[in-house]
Parts: structure tokens; C-alpha cells; sequence
């Protein structure tokens, strides 16, 4: 009959899961009597994340008495660690709706954009793709090379009309992110759209877990003319409340886009605390001030925690 | 006279007395949060005959489970917006069966239903059940992983 004490030491199962890392180890001690057995067994939530105040200034001083996790409904307040963000590049895929809805001023915003990107020295290392969508799929206009492309800062002529494929294009760029970053790549999606879709084969929610499981902030740039009366507007805002990116509407100029992006870079934290349930399932993850309400966390919605059978 | 008088004075001061240890903050700590259906703006008991609690529009409101030292509360916003902060301790006092809340930069104290009362032991048996009941299932994952690394 085989003896528990003898079992082989169990690799560490990592998890990546919706940007946020969950780190169960389960590890035997080597030497003890063949009768006994010890165990350890943790479990770790790492999130990463960056803070606003009332006028939506990124904060750069943020300690960990500023803040609590409240994870699926417990409030965890003793963290394991808590530190800069170890980003050291950034990956940008700019998401153009080109389906018909493209004005003139976007136009003027999508040549910032690419003028601003082009020319900023404050993105370090960073990688820069556009991807157009309309009709049936997404197209790639320049694939991590749009500095040597378009080195006048001349926006690509991009084909317009057609039907909106937005989830499947979110799905789309997610998965490009994730496939060439790293863990020190901080990867962002700006999306310029009015939140509309009408042909995708993906749905809000696949296309909202591609981007929280491959670990992409979403900044939505809502090119929509009544911004506030659109329930697309929530769409997109919804992308960007969920993935720790930030919401603006065109008017807001896209300079002011990649200042938060810029910002947000340089201002990210990362906080580890013990699971504080072992439920399986959705973990819903918030962080909220523990003494200044006016201050706003932005980080990923959560992550799954596997049940047993799926260890 | 005097005992009369004396009484007088000691029977008016009682409500201010009863007033006064109302108005008496306690402390405790917020141990969980999550957004639930705000209650209905109606009476309890109407609340209770019409078997719903659910707010008329589908809002959702924050929900706080308040642990001190004798008594758990589990007390509900009345608005989405009602957020305190999650300080380690959150001082408060009752007033016509609420919970009041002060949040340091607000000049008035905001108000909260209390959805349910526990006496603290019964919340922490509560509690260890739930945990043993937890580790016990992790436990059990283990072993069938033992098992089976075993036979391999």
C-alpha cells in the first residue's frame, strides 16, 4: 500500500489569471520520519494597480495604509508585499474603429496620437502596432513597427464603412499583446471607438475576460458625438473601469490619453496578500481607500480560483 | 418637596441621559463589503409582508459586515455611492435603529440600515466552521493528489 509520507514533491502551480497572479504552492518538507507527514500549503493574490484623486491626478505616493482589497467579499487589509510596479517596457496597440463612424476630428486625433507616440521619449522600450477593424475582421496596419513605418507621424490611410466587429477585434489585439510581452511589458490597448458592435462572433464578456486574462489595460477613446447618452458609451467605459485602463471621451483630446498612459507607467504598483477564500469560482477584486474617499484605484476585476478538480 | 423636586430632575435627565449613550460611539471593524439590492425605502414590517427587500429600481448598494467586540452588524447603504472608508477601525453610533457612520472629510454622517445582528461568538463559531470546512476540502484535494503521485 502506498504511504502518504512518500509522495514526490509537487511542482509549483502558477496562475496567471485576469492580471492578477494567484500562487499556490503545495510543498512537502524532505527528511522527516516515514511515518509522518508535513504539509504547506499557500496561496497568494498578487494585483497590480494605480491610484487617482478627485481631479484624476495620478498618485505617486501611494502606502499601503492608503488602501484595502476587498476579494470576494473579504477586506484584506495585512499585505505580504507592496511595491513599484517592475514594468520596464510597454507594448501599444492602437484598436481604430474604422467601420463608419470615423469623423473628422477623429481623424485629426488618431494623426495626434500617432504624432504623440511617435515622437514622446517617455514610453521606454516601447512597442507600437495599429490594428483597423470593420466587416468581418480586424487588420493589422503596422505590427510593433509604426515608429519605422510612419516616421513623419503620418496617420495610415485606413479603408472605412462597413459593419462593426469590436469584441472580435478586443479578442483579437489581446491575444497580440499577450504573445509577445512579458511579465515587465506593461501592454495597452487605446481603443478608438463609439462602443458599438454588430457582427462579432465574440461576445462583451469573451472579449472583456481576453483583455483581464491577457493582462491588457484597455483606454477607451469613445469618438461617439453624444457621448454621455449612449449605452455604448458604458461599453466602452466598462472596458476601461475593468481592465485598470481609464475612459475619455474625444474631446478630451488625445494628448491627455497618453499623458494617463504615461502616468499610469510610471505610478503602477503591485500588492501580494494571502487568499483570503478559498471558494472556487470568480474572485471580484476592488481596492478602496481606507481614509480619503477621493482617492480612485484602478486594477483588474478579478481572477478565477480553480476548484480542486481543477488544480 | 425635595424628594419630589429631586425626582423631577432625575426623570428629565433620564432621556437625555439614554440620549446621551445613543449618541455614545462604539468601535469596530469593517470585515467584509460587497454590493447587494438596496433595501426598500419602506417600513420594515411592509417590507417584510410584501416578502421583498429589493430596492424599486435594481440599485445596488454597499453592504458591510461591522465586527465589534460583543455584537456583529451586517448593515446596508442606501444609496450606490454610500461608500465608507475601510480603515481598521470605523467608529459609529446607532440613532432610530441606524447605524451612523462618519467618513472623516464629509460634514454629514451617513446612514445605514442594519440588515442583521450577531452576537460576536456565534459570528466567530460561524466564522471557524466555514474555515475548517474550507482547509477540510483543500485537504482532501491533497490526498487524492498524495494518491495518486503515490501509485504513479
Amino acid at each position: 500500500m502506498a504511504r502518504t509520507s512518500s509522495f514526490l514533491p509537487r511542482p509549483t502551480v502558477l496562475l496567471s489569471l485576469w492580471g492578477v497572479l494567484v500562487f499556490a504552492a503545495s510543498a512537502q518538507t524532505a527528511g522527516i520520519p516515514s511515518d509522518m507527514t508535513l504539509r504547506s500549503d499557500v496561496a497568494e493574490v498578487r494585483v497590480t494597480f494605480s491610484a487617482t484623486d478627485r481631479n484624476n491626478r495620478v498618485v505617486a505616493t501611494v502606502q499601503p495604509a492608503d488602501f484595502a482589497i476587498v476579494d470576494r467579499d473579504r477586506v484584506v487589509r495585512d499585505f505580504r508585499s507592496f511595491n513599484r510596479s517592475e514594468y520596464t517596457h510597454m507594448d501599444v496597440v492602437v484598436l481604430v474603429d474604422a467601420s463608419g463612424s470615423i469623423t473628422r476630428q477623429f481623424r485629426q486625433e488618431l494623426s495626434h496620437v500617432v504624432q504623440l507616440i511617435a515622437g514622446t521619449q517617455g514610453m521606454p522600450g516601447e512597442s507600437f502596432s495599429i490594428v483597423s477593424f470593420r466587416d468581418q475582421k480586424p487588420a493589422m496596419v503596422c505590427d510593433g513597427n509604426c515608429h519605422e513605418l510612419f516616421p513623419q507621424a503620418k496617420v495610415p490611410v485606413i479603408a472605412s464603412g462597413g459593419s462593426t466587429p469590436l469584441y472580435d477585434s478586443i479578442v483579437f489585439a489581446s491575444r497580440m499583446l499577450r504573445r509577445r510581452s512579458d511579465l515587465h511589458t506593461r501592454k495597452i490597448l487605446i481603443l478608438f471607438s463609439d462602443g458599438g458592435d454588430n457582427i462579432s462572433l465574440k461576445s462583451f464578456t469573451e472579449a472583456m475576460n481576453s483583455a483581464v486574462d491577457n493582462d491588457v489595460a484597455i483606454y477607451s477613446v469613445d469618438v461617439s458625438s453624444q457621448p454621455h447618452a449612449s449605452p455604448d458609451t458604458l461599453v466602452l467605459r466598462s472596458f476601461a473601469l475593468n481592465t485598470g485602463g481609464r475612459y475619455f471621451p474625444i474631446e478630451a483630446g488625445t494628448g491627455k490619453v497618453l499623458e494617463a498612459i504615461l502616468e499610469d507607467f510610471r505610478a503602477t504598483y503591485t500588492v501580494a496578500y494571502k487568499l483570503p477564500s478559498r471558494a472556487a469560482g470568480f474572485h471580484q477584486v476592488r481596492i478602496l481607500p481606507t481614509h480619503d474617499l477621493g482617492l480612485q484605484f484602478h486594477c483588474r476585476h478579478g481572477y478565477y480560483y480553480p476548484s480542486h478538480t481543477e488544480n | 418637596m425635595k424628594r419630589s423636586l429631586l425626582l423631577a430632575v432625575l426623570l428629565s435627565a433620564l432621556p437625555i441621559s439614554l440620549a446621551a449613550e445613543n449618541r455614545a460611539h462604539q468601535q469596530g471593524t469593517i470585515v467584509r463589503m460587497r454590493m447587494t439590492d438596496c433595501m426598500a425605502a419602506q417600513h420594515p414590517l411592509m417590507q417584510a409582508l410584501s416578502g421583498s427587500n429589493r430596492g424599486p429600481s435594481g440599485e445596488l448598494c454597499p453592504e458591510y459586515v461591522l465586527v465589534t467586540d460583543k455584537v456583529v452588524y451586517v448593515i446596508i447603504g442606501k444609496t450606490s455611492d454610500q461608500l465608507v472608508p475601510l480603515a481598521e477601525t470605523t467608529r459609529f453610533h446607532f440613532q432610530n435603529n441606524e447605524i451612523l457612520i462618519r467618513v472623516d472629510d464629509s460634514r454629514r454622517e451617513s446612514r445605514f440600515h442594519v440588515k442583521a445582528m450577531m452576537l460576536r461568538p456565534e459570528w466567530d463559531r460561524h466564522e471557524q466552521i466555514e474555515e475548517a470546512e474550507a482547509t477540510a476540502a483543500e485537504h482532501h484535494h491533497l490526498e487524492g493528489a498524495v494518491m495518486v503521485d503515490a501509485h504513479q
